[in-house]
């Protein structure tokens, strides 16, 4: 186990520095930020200070190793717009992001596995026609239609829900947290809804197929025949059997969650660092966005870790000092 | 015939059978009245079991024994009620101690289940996320209502009641930690864990290696003494049958075609079905005397008519030089682990190999798994690479060879794998697959193809317009006929036979060994027949290698091998399969429990070259260390 564990912390390293490269070699690519950034009337000579202040004068690979010098250092570099280091704007930005992935999670597992089974158990009967074509429904619609819909209904209409923003939030550990107040909840209901629909699809359908695949393995007619009750067989047998592909898709959907919630978040006003993100990019801020892909990559290497370590705890069959290059 | 209950008394168990009559005269614990049970398909009701009318005595054990597809699992299924009840429709009487089964709710059933009657499967029937005492101890809980630490000291009880090595050590293993006969003696445990009336065993040593079978059969008929428990046992191996039954249920497409006392069914049968169901089945022994192979007597399943084998002249043509020589091959496999990767283990899967195999010739490798047959056959193919050693074909070294030379000596040799539906691609229609090596290699028209293939379907016994359907639509014994059909196709000199006939029902076995016997006579070819199964080797080969740990044991003309045995390990393996001949059944082999050993070695070991001696002409056998 710490053996495999150690392994995975080089790999990982390894695909941080393959990461870095090309992240920093990407965001080069697009654009100059001198140009959005330097009023047009500044003169040449402001120009010239400018773009020496910012580093940019230097060749890319000087550039490079000055970032890679900060980022070990703990500094990924200077926002241009904000005057202030790339990573203390993102880690504001991410409790946001991050309650909200955690939320949409959530009522994703919650909904997506109990379902699943019922449509796994019961293949033919009316609610199982009714939740499969819902799923599908969760898989197709486009999440900002579905966003601004839900708007259009539960905030507009019924005004059940605010439409947008953190509403109340509390400040623990320095980090304001909407989950804390009911307030906050209320605000959080819809996007996270928003951003749960196609997740709860896809587990649902997973859970279903993993159900119809464990239903008629032996070991499941061994433990009827030992006189278990349905519900102990459905609950002990069949759920664990059926969680193992489901963790690995919940891991990496927590990710995407993270990274892709852009959408949501700019719908529902969400002040997280999708939104961060889109407003660095139009002004080309490099800092910003080297050090928001970095924050991902680092997140999806510890997904990734979480998910081997509870893959070890649900199947025995895999364990992680097993080697065999894994 | 249930009236039938005669029993054969032989002199040296006479007190046996005083008591076992005395049993007889109670009620039965199990009796079956015009049982049908049909399945929903397509909205229409198909009966799959018809008026099945039998009874299990107290003690006592039954057979239900037929092919894939006659009903004997079903049967078993719903007397545990464990058939889906949207799908399934159970009609008749199933009466456990005078208590009808199909009458009670669903809460009455689950109280008998695994408590009264208990059930075993095929190996693979534990749940592999859960602990073998999380599972032994769930049983004990549900029916016996113990606390947990009285029911993990039952468990260790039960796990020594079935003989398992270190039973305290193993509470906390998973099942994939334990070889296949261990997880079979654990499932056993957890039926005999509320010492149940009546034991349902469903094939449960169809996927175990023939001596591990015998182990697990012996156990069985040990434990029905000790714990005075009556055994419906379900198989499709008459040799298992002859071993373990009094009674026995022959059963046919859904129908009974009788049921009586083993001894009758064995020797006095007259129903046609059974007569033919014995004789296509590959008997250890039949062959005594003969040096040549013969081909299974055909018997018509209806009128009973026995066509007797055609009696070709099979020996081998002599040749100077063989066509295959393999010399010291040797397959290892590195096991890897740790912080970089390192070596740390490696499996000694062929160790050493030295065969000739000439045209015309069957040579068969027996072994069980992890010997090393199936590794030297995948080494002669090139899908392996030898650690070291020669393989010549027609006196071609395939190593030295290059790769343009070595496509066109593959052509020579083609392979026949277990599971006929797994090596087809259900996507492609068997036509098309045929064709496939026969437009890569040869210069053939479209037409001059589609010719070909019919030719190659009429071979192998199938009519040329099959070739248009999928494999699905065939059964197994077909598919394995289109399998032969492709090997087939670029007119090959060696077919490599890896268990070809394993997965097969008897009587369709016994038509795929017949059909394999007389391509050899018409085409010359030579067969390397891997296979577990002594019995079909018996019939197939010229000459047999006997494999254990990687290495051949013994080698020699069939004949030699199988009347005058010289290494233990293959009197061992000889003794061991299962022989259908109910007067042996009260022979009692003894209980074991020995493993079979891994070739799993660690990183230095150096394999010692014990030397091999000639016992007779062309019979070698290698010293015993």
């Amino acid at each position: 186990m710490l053996v495999s564990l150690l392994r995975r912390l080089i790999q990982a390293t390894f695909v941080l520095v393959a990461m870095t490269v090309i992240v920093f070699l990407g965001v080069n690519v697009i654009g100059n930020p001198v140009d959005i950034l330097i009023s047009p009337q500044a003169d040449q000579a402001e120009r010239t200070r400018l773009i020496a202040e910012f580093g940019l004068d230097q060749p890319v690979w000087i550039q490079y190793f000055e970032f890679v010098k900060g980022a070990l250092q703990g500094d990924l570099g200077t926002s241009y717009v904000f005057n202030e280091p790339a990573l203390k704007i993102i880690l504001q930005h991410l409790p946001a992001t991050l309650e909200l992935a955690v939320a949409a999670t959530l009522m994703s597992v919650a909904i997506g596995i109990p379902l699943g089974l019922y449509a796994g158990l019961r293949p033919k009967s009316l609610p199982t026609r009714i939740i499969m074509a819902g799923s599908i429904l969760g898989f197709s619609l486009p999440t900002f239609w579905v966003g601004m819909l839900l708007i259009l209904c539960f905030a507009v209409y019924l005004g059940w829900f605010p439409s947008s923003g953190r509403g109340d939030t509390v400040t623990v550990f320095g980090i304001p947290w909407s989950f804390l107040t009911l307030d906050g909840l209320q605000h959080m209901l819809l996007p996270a809804f928003n951003l749960a629909l196609f997740k709860t699809s896809l587990i649902l359908r997973l859970t279903r197929a993993g159900v119809q695949e464990v239903m008629p393995q032996d070991y499941i007619r061994l433990a009827r025949a030992k006189g278990l009750s349905n519900r102990r067989i459905v609950a002990v047998h069949v759920l664990k059997n059926v969680l193992i592909p489901v963790v690995t898709v919940v891991g990496l959907e927590f990710g995407s969650i993270i990274a892709f919630s852009v959408v949501t978040e700019k719908i529902f006003a969400w002040p997280g660092m999708g939104k961060l993100i889109i407003d660095s990019i139009n002004v080309l801020d490099r800092p910003v966005m080297v050090a928001y892909l970095m924050i991902i990559v680092v997140l999806f290497i510890l997904i990734n870790l979480v998910v081997d370590v509870l893959y070890t705890i649900l199947d025995p069959r895999i364990r992680l000092n097993a080697g065999r290059g894994r | 015939m249930i009236e039938n209950r005669n029993i054969a008394m032989q002199g040296d168990d006479v007190a046996e059978n005083v008591r076992k009559a005395f049993e007889m005269n109670r009620p039965p614990i199990l009796s079956i009245r015009d049982l049908t049970v049909s399945f929903l398909n397509n909205e229409t009701w198909t009966p799959v079991v018809r008026d099945i009318s039998f009874d299990v005595g107290r003690k006592e054990t039954v057979a239900v024994v037929g092919e894939s597809g006659s009903g004997k699992s079903v049967t078993a299924m719903s007397v545990m009620r464990l058939l889906p009840a949207e799908t399934s429709r159970v009609q008749g009487s199933i009466m456990l101690d005078g208590r009808s089964l199909t009458q009670m709710s669903d809460e009455e059933i689950r109280d008998i289940r695994g408590n009264e009657v208990a059930m075993i499967f095929q190996e693979a029937s534990l749940n592999p996320v859960y602990t073998i005492g999380f599972q032994l101890v769930e049983t004990l809980v549900r029916h016996r209502r113990m606390m947990r630490n009285a029911a993990l000291a039952e468990s260790v009880r039960l796990l020594e009641k079935v003989r398992i090595p270190a039973a305290r050590t193993r509470l906390n293993d998973y099942p994939h930690q334990l070889s296949g006969g261990m997880r079979q003696r654990v499932a056993i445990a957890m039926a005999l864990a509320c010492q149940p009336k009546l034991l349902i065993a469903d094939e449960p040593t169809t996927a175990l290696d023939v001596t591990i079978q015998a182990q697990i059969i012996e156990l069985i008929k040990h434990i029905q003494q000790e714990d005075d428990m009556s055994v419906l046992f379900i198989t499709h191996d008459m040799g298992v049958v002859a071993e373990v039954s009094d009674r026995t249920v022959v059963m046919y497409k859904g129908d009974m075609i009788e049921a009586g006392p083993t001894e009758q069914i064995f020797h006095h049968s007259s129903r046609p079905y059974t007569r033919a169901l014995l004789t296509s089945i590959p008997q250890l022994g039949s062959m005594t005397g003969k040096s040549e192979p013969e081909p299974f007597p055909v018997v018509d399943h209806t009128t009973g008519e026995v066509t007797p084998p055609d009696p070709a002249d099979r020996s081998v043509v002599p040749a100077p030089d063989p066509m295959l020589r393999v010399s010291d091959l040797t397959v290892r496999f590195d096991i890897r682990g740790g912080l970089f990767g390192g070596v740390t283990g490696r499996v000694h899967a062929v160790e050493d190999v030295s065969f000739d195999l000439f045209r015309g010739e069957t040579l068969s490798i027996v072994g069980e798994s992890g010997c090393g047959k199936s590794t030297t056959a995948r080494a002669i193919m090139g899908l392996v690479k030898p650690k070291s050693g020669q393989i010549r074909l027609d006196g071609g070294e395939l190593g030295e060879l290059s790769a343009e030379m070595k496509v066109a000596m593959r052509r020579k040799m083609q392979m026949v794998f277990q599971d006929p539906f797994a090596s087809l691609n259900p996507r492609m229609v068997v036509g098309d697959a045929i064709a496939e090596p026969i437009a890569r290699f040869t210069d053939l028209s479209a037409r001059g193809v589609a010719d070909r293939v019919a030719e190659l379907l009429e071979l192998v016994g199938l009519a040329p317009d099959m070739a248009r359907r999928f494999p699905h639509q065939f059964s197994g014994g077909q598919r394995q006929r289109i399998c032969i059909a492709r090997a087939l196709a670029l007119n090959p000199q060696l077919i490599v036979a890896d268990e070809a006939v394993s997965a097969l029902d008897a009587s369709v076995k016994a038509q795929v060994v017949n059909l394999l016997l007389d391509l050899q006579q018409r085409l010359g070819l030579a067969y390397l027949f891997i296979s577990h199964d002594m019995a079909v080797v018996e019939r197939i080969s010229h000459r047999v290698a006997v494999m254990y740990l990687g290495e051949i044991v013994e080698i020699g003309p069939r004949e030699a091998i199988f009347e005058n045995p010289q290494h233990p390990y293959t009197r061992t393996l000889l003794s061991a399969v299962p022989v259908a001949d109910p007067s042996r059944r009260h022979m009692n082999r003894g209980l074991d429990e020995t493993e079979i050993k891994s070739p799993l070695r660690s990183v230095d070991y150096v394999p010692p070259r014990l030397p091999i001696r000639e016992v007779a002409p062309g019979h070698f056998v290698r010293q015993v260390s």
